[in-house]
């Protein structure tokens, strides 16, 4: 009883679909379990595993308090399964530039020295997802609707912040699954993309997920600030959230609008955030500067 | 068809043009002589009032309502659906629909990313080092900002503010004649 309540209660807390949670929930569990009786048999990692060099040799690491590296090994393996899902547009000029201007917008928050990279995957979609340890992909879909470098810079920025204040760890941290999953394996994890996706759930399911609230509207106060800082005017983000509202409420919108609160919603906290001050941050939108895509 | 390429092609190039565009109010606020927060105010706009937004200048936004002519703060008003035409870059949208594998499965139907999708994602290596090959370095990401003639600014983080000014702050759902 207590096992079954606890899930609800914290997909309760998180803001998040009780049923559907709690049948992930068990369903991973049973997964993890299953591997856990029987390791190495029948996983469904790829066999370039082993050329991974940069997680092979890792020492085991606890969940609890990762270190920046494990972090990172987190968030690489969340990005690869969405890249799994989506890959890269391939347009190495594209792909550069949103590199270019990102590392730049991300040089002005708190966390500069983090490895960042940024991608833009191959969705009709409107979204963008950050994972942590410094890894931001935007949808094409996304792409499509910007206009300028500021506005592009905005939506880093947004995505940035969700990394710096590290929203995604910490939905991992306070899900169950991470609970029960490092309890089951012994609080020190081993080494391995395995155990790294067994924290992380099914594939990229962590992105669907959604976190609360509150921490859309901080990354959207602090995306503001972060392309202010960087030397663009600071509306772009809003302007593109204006834009996503008039969008409608298409399939193209659908996960974005399960899992952050109404474009309207957003704009509104923003405004209200905002007020006066910014009226005096001079910044540059460089529409000319902003690359389009070749189709 | 190529009519409406070229249409699209257009709207993509000329963003921004389509002036006298309708909003809707976002909140209850005042409309200012001019586009500073010291003017003089000249009326007012309710939350979900439409009013015709002429220009824009930084933070402010010009408009129109039946009463009056005058400056509000650009996030007090969201530009209004009907008439901003946006399905230009829908209709690009939709023709790049593509399968998970990089091949172009529909041209008519709309390929998103869904929770499937990524509940079934499975890892794919050669992605991530092809990501990992196009970053920058911090020096690059300067020199990038440099030639544009961006400048790192000093601006402090925003606060949380104290309480939402209109709209439900747990029900997350659209406000009256929204886009949900």
């Amino acid at each position: 009883m207590i096992k079954r309540a606890l899930p609800i209660l914290l997909a309760t807390l998180l803001g998040l679909p009780v049923q559907a949670l709690a049948f992930d929930l068990e369903g991973t569990l049973k997964d993890a379990i299953k591997e856990k009786v029987k390791p190495s048999s029948q996983t469904d990692t790829e066999p370039e595993k082993k050329a991974d060099t940069q997680t092979g040799s890792e020492p085991a690491f606890n969940l609890k308090s990762p270190s920046q590296e494990e972090e990172i090994q987190l968030g690489r393996q969340i990005t690869g399964n969405l890249l799994g899902a989506a890959p890269l547009v391939k347009d190495a000029a594209l792909q550069k530039y949103v590199n270019e201007v990102g590392c730049w917008v991300a040089s002005q928050s708190e966390r500069p020295d983090l490895p960042w990279h940024f991608g833009v995957i191959e969705s009709a979609d409107i979204n963008a997802f950050a994972a942590p340890g410094g890894y931001v992909i935007i949808t094409k879909g996304l792409y499509r609707k910007l206009e300028s470098e500021a506005q592009l810079a905005g939506i880093l920025g947004h995505e940035i912040a969700h990394v710096v204040r590290k929203h995604h760890l910490r939905l991992l941290q306070k899900s169950q699954l991470l609970n029960l999953g490092a309890k089951l394996l012994g609080n020190k994890l081993g080494k391995g993309d395995d155990t790294v996706q067994k924290v992380i759930g099914n594939g990229a399911e962590i992105l669907a997920r959604g976190l609360d609230k509150d921490a859309e509207y901080e990354a959207d106060r602090m995306g503001v600030v972060l392309a202010a800082r960087s030397g663009y005017e600071p509306f772009g983000l809003p302007e593109v959230l204006q834009s996503i509202s008039e969008t409608g409420n298409t399939s193209r919108v659908a996960l974005l609008y399960k899992t952050h609160p109404h474009p309207d919603d957003r704009l509104l906290r923003l405004g209200d955030a905002i007020g006066e001050r910014l009226d005096k941050v001079q910044g540059k939108t460089l529409e000319e500067r902003f690359y389009k895509l070749k189709q | 068809m190529h009519i409406l390429r070229i249409l699209t092609l257009t709207a993509l190039l000329l963003p921004g043009l389509s002036l006298a565009e309708t909003g809707t109010a976002l909140k209850n606020d005042q409309i200012r002589a001019e586009p500073y927060s010291d003017a003089k105010v000249t009326g007012s706009i309710v939350r979900n009032d439409k009013v015709e937004i002429l220009t824009r200048k930084g933070a402010w936004l010009n408009i129109k309502t039946p009463k009056t002519k005058g400056w509000v703060r650009l996030l007090s008003v969201k530009r209004g659906s009907a008439s901003s035409g946006t399905s230009a870059s829908d209709v690009l949208g939709l023709a790049s629909g593509r399968s998970g594998t990089g091949k172009v499965v529909a041209t008519t139907g709309v390929r998103g990313l869904n929770e499937e999708d990524l509940k079934s994602a499975k890892f794919d290596e050669p992605q991530v080092k092809t990501l990992e090959g196009y970053t920058q370095t911090a020096a690059q990401g300067q020199k990038f900002a440099s030639k544009a003639g961006l400048k790192a600014a000093k601006v402090e983080y925003l606060p949380t503010p104290a309480q939402p000014s209109a709209s439900n702050p747990s029900s997350g759902s659209t406000l009256p004649g929204g886009a949900k």
